[in-house]
């Protein structure tokens, strides 16, 4: 059920009950190789979150629609690629696949599905997206069985894993935040200098005006959740390797996708990148201080930053 | 009374209600007009409290009502109607005024009894009567005509048995002959509560025709004050505002 | 004195004929209910079929959920994506204390209700003011807050494996709900009281409020109406209910599952709501024996109930755009206003 486990190092959990190790966290800021391997970690969780957060907020900007089935996209593109990498060799190969799968998904679901309940209320495309994130778990039991897979480590990053100020960081790792990384950045530029990148601006910022130029809004809709899909797919794709494989581990990252788009604000890419960025340290750091807590330490800051602004870090003040 | 004293408000460094000061006597019918964007709508809402003053007062009957909650504002007497009908679509016009005068005597949360309460059936009933709803009371507010809906709206405002009675464009999207019925209507409102009407109104002839009382608002400003007939003289009217477009107007 | 001053301080002879109106509906009321649980109490002696006293104890508790989520969606416009919470936290709650302390039945279930309106007010409080789409994530997000905790703090709640070993049912005046019957009897009762009681509540001056609050919230703070705090009493309220559902589910399977308190129970709601129609006070109870059959019959065919489910939810979500019921309510006012309109 919790695709997450991984991001609560099994030490966490070794003192059983104790809610509280408040040593153990203070003795982690005072190891350099702790800091280096729980900072990675958080990193890795971080920007997977973003990557997926990224197309949730992007999505909303633009469609006004929160895309509740959105972690699905996320599993396919785990599944993708864990399949695509048994039948090739390639890894290469399989991020492509599960980034390209993922977007091709995204695309036939908003025109086929989606774009019937625009304007509808919310309830509706709710209840759409529910039904969805029903049927695609059920689609990948179908295909890939209901237990556990995993796709194991490319065998060409089984190598001696790198040490950083005495701390343990697999070059996995590096690539996974590289990718991921490059992927924001080219996502950023792509939206600031783009001529298609403004369009999807101006979309978001006033939709019957871009009708009104006589672009086809329905074309950039469906882009907006190719986007979305691409980088929920290589997400999965991404953490494939590192994570186990199950029907439903799309659910739980949708959710923290959501805290973070909560956090950061409502369609501020730079929003969604902060937040999940602190959404992961908090995890990473929090399995270490309050091993039974740590979900709820992410709960609790979604609070503060809700009670505080809650129009999130960066979303724009809602009058 | 309701004494407006150096109302101030504005958005991003654009002022839109600057230091305005004017006292609405009691029983008064006042027109507010201005051109587009003088701060006409924005004096409404920092009246009722939708928009929070930067600075100044709103002194209703002594009370300072500056800086206070809509809930709040409106319980100290001040109602009001908008300029696109606001209403409460799935409920019959009844419904809907006996829920309003319900809420104005506190007991809009009351769980033990059954909708509507007795107590609540006159004030309703009267305000159809003197609105020309009662035959449609059964109607779904959804369906009225516009018209209606905009009196609907009066309504709601005026079942709180309100001192002030703000009216925001009240002939908004109405054809000619369809404007004069209802500021006839408002008139007449006027002339039997004996509560003080500000009402925001385009049309040069309606204002000339009913108010006894004009402010202008330019850009943010009192341009002027005064009954109609200082108002149509006023030098400074013309030129700013009445200039160009009374000119278009025989 | 205005003459709206004087019309109010004045007669208040047609008064009683309006109130003896709303008298008579809630008579009305009284009478459909009995008539139901005069029905369902007979139904042992007529049928002895363990399966379908079986079906309506599930029905109770679904139904009482189901109706109290319809109470935020239906009448205020408050879509919650973790109504289920509740549910969830009644089960556990009510297993906890009569496992843990072993009071009588009827002191644990009010004590649950007790920590349910805590719990509702202290989330209620962060969650109402929040608009549409905010509103449903972040329940949705405190629903997994609590179902995460189920899960983790296993010590006291028996992580994934639930509270197991049976809640005990000791006899109280009389009534011994290891009896099977007496069990459903008493989740009839609960169902027929929770569901008048809820009818009540939307009947009231209070259930008007909420309705103009979701019309639009905004005139409705302009009467004079506090949006925020008849949110979240309407957000106490249903809490409760939904808490006494999943006392009744608790009380049936004697244990509480992490199933109880995940966010399917909540889609569950939301889409037995859609199913039956919000528009009408018992749509959601229709909603609910529709989809427990339909859960029983596709369960019977295939492991795959998702993919049959999800179908049927975009039939409707997509294809009617609306409930059963409340397709059938506009049918009918439709043709009644047409016929009003030709007389």
């Amino acid at each position: 059920m919790d695709a997450w486990t991984f991001a609560r190092p099994s030490s966490a959990r070794r003192n059983g009950n104790d809610t509280l190790d408040l040593d153990a966290l203070a003795s982690c800021f005072t190891s350099s190789a702790c800091l280096v391997t729980q900072t990675t970690s958080g990193l890795i969780i971080g920007m997977l979150l973003f990557l997926v957060a990224v197309g949730l907020t992007l999505i909303f900007g633009v469609l006004k629609v929160v895309n509740f089935s959105h972690g699905a996209f996320y599993m396919f593109g785990a599944y993708f690629a864990m399949t695509s990498y048994q039948l090739t060799g390639s890894f290469a190969l399989a991020m492509l696949c599960g980034a390209a799968g993922t977007a091709i998904l995204g695309l036939i679901f908003e025109r086929v599905f989606m774009s019937r309940v625009y304007g509808a209320d919310v309830l509706m495309q709710l209840l759409v997206c529910y039904a969805f994130v029903l049927i695609f778990d059920d689609v990948v039991r179908l295909i890939w069985g209901p237990e556990f897979r995993s796709m194991g480590m490319p065998t060409a990053f089984q190598v001696v894993p790198l040490f950083i100020a005495g701390g343990v960081v697999p070059p996995y790792y590096l690539l996974l935040i590289g990718v991921a990384l490059a992927a924001a950045i080219v996502l950023g530029v792509g939206l600031a200098r783009t001529r298609i990148g403004k369009v999807i601006r101006a979309a978001a910022y006033n939709p019957s005006m871009v009708s009104a130029l006589g672009i086809n809004t329905g074309l950039i809709y469906g882009g907006v959740f190719a986007i979305g899909g691409l980088l929920a797919g290589l997400a999965g794709a991404l953490a494939a390797p590192v994570r186990s494989l199950t029907p439903g581990m799309g659910f739980s990252v949708l959710i923290e996708s959501f805290i973070v788009t909560v956090i950061g604000g409502m369609g501020s890419i730079l929003g969604a990148l902060i937040g999940a960025l602190l959404l992961g340290l908090i995890r990473s750091f929090g399995s270490l201080g309050f091993p039974l807590f740590t979900e709820g330490l992410m709960y609790l800051f979604m609070v503060i930053v809700l009670v505080s602004r809650p129009s999130g870090l960066f979303g724009k003040e809602v009058a | 009374m309701l004494d407006i004293r150096g109302l101030s408000k504005s958005f991003g460094g654009v002022k839109a209600i600057h230091d305005v000061t004017f006292d609405f006597p009691d029983g008064s019918l006042t027109a507010v007009i201005g051109p587009n964007g003088a701060g006409k709508s924005t004096f409404f809402n920092l009246i009722t409290g939708a928009l929070t003053p930067d600075a100044g007062e709103i002194l209703l009957n002594g009370v300072d009502l500056a800086g206070r909650s809509p809930p709040e504002i409106v319980r100290q007497g001040i109602g009001r109607a908008f300029q696109v009908a606001s209403i409460f679509r799935s409920l019959t016009v009844q419904e809907t005024l006996l829920a309003a005068v319900g809420a104005d005597q506190r007991r809009g949360g009351v769980l033990h009894r059954r909708f509507p309460l007795a107590e609540t059936r006159d004030r309703a009933e009267y305000v159809m009567e003197l609105l020309g709803l009662a035959n449609k009371r059964h109607r779904t507010a959804a369906m009225l005509s516009h018209g209606d809906q905009k009196l609907l709206d009066i309504a709601l405002a005026l079942v709180l048995d309100p001192k002030v009675l703000l009216l925001d464009e009240p002939t908004a999207g109405m054809g000619p002959e369809e404007r004069w019925r209802m500021i006839d209507k408002v008139r007449e409102l006027w002339d039997r509560q004996k509560i003080t009407v500000v009402f925001i109104e385009h049309d040069m002839d309606i204002v000339f025709k009913i108010a006894p009382l004009i402010v202008v608002l330019c850009y943010g400003r009192i341009l002027a004050t005064g009954t109609p007939d200082e108002i149509r003289n006023n030098g400074v009217v013309i030129d700013a505002y009445l200039g160009t477009e009374h000119g278009a107007a025989p | 004195m205005t003459e709206l001053q004087a019309a109010r301080a004045a007669d208040s002879l047609s008064a009683p004929r309006l109130e003896a109106g709303s008298k008579r509906l809630r008579y009305l009321d009284l009478l459909v209910a009995l008539a139901a649980f005069a029905v369902l109490a007979l139904l042992p002696l007529v049928s002895d079929s363990k399966a379908l006293l079986d079906f309506v104890i599930r029905c109770s508790a679904y139904g009482l959920f189901a109706t109290s989520l319809n109470l935020l969606v239906g009448y205020t416009g408050m879509i919650s994506f973790g109504h289920g919470m509740f549910f969830g936290l009644g089960a556990y709650g009510y297993g906890l204390i009569m496992q843990r302390i072993g009071v009588p039945i009827p002191l644990a279930f009010l004590a649950t209700l007790a920590i349910t309106a805590v719990v509702a007010t202290i989330i209620g409080a962060i969650c109402v003011r929040l608009k549409e789409i905010y509103f449903a994530f972040v329940t949705l997000a405190f629903q997994m807050l609590i179902h995460s905790t189920i899960l983790s703090w296993s010590s006291f709640t028996g992580g994934d494996q639930g509270l197991r070993g049976g809640i005990p049912r000791p006899p109280f005046l009389g009534i011994d709900l290891s009896n099977h019957v007496h069990l459903y009897l008493a989740s009839c009762v609960l169902l027929v009281l929770g569901l008048l009681a809820m009818r009540q509540i939307a009947a009231s001056p209070f259930g008007y409020t909420l309705r103009m609050i979701r019309d639009n919230p905004m005139r409705a703070s302009f009467i004079g109406i506090d949006v925020w705090r008849a949110k979240l009493t309407v957000f106490v309220l249903a809490a409760l209910f939904a808490s006494t559902g999943g006392m009744v589910m608790a009380l049936f399977v004697s244990g509480a599952y992490p199933e109880f308190a995940y966010w399917t129970i909540s889609g569950e709601g939301i889409f037995i709501n859609m199913l039956g129609g919000v528009a009408t006070f018992l749509g959601p109870m229709v909603g609910t024996v529709l989809l427990l059959i339909l859960n029983d019959t596709v369960t019977r065919f295939t492991e795959y109930h998702g993919i049959v489910l999800g179908v049927v939810i975009l039939f409707f979500a997509i294809g009617l755009r609306k409930g059963l019921m409340d397709f059938v309510v506009e049918w009918y006012t439709q043709r009644r206003d047409r016929a009003s309109g030709q007389g």
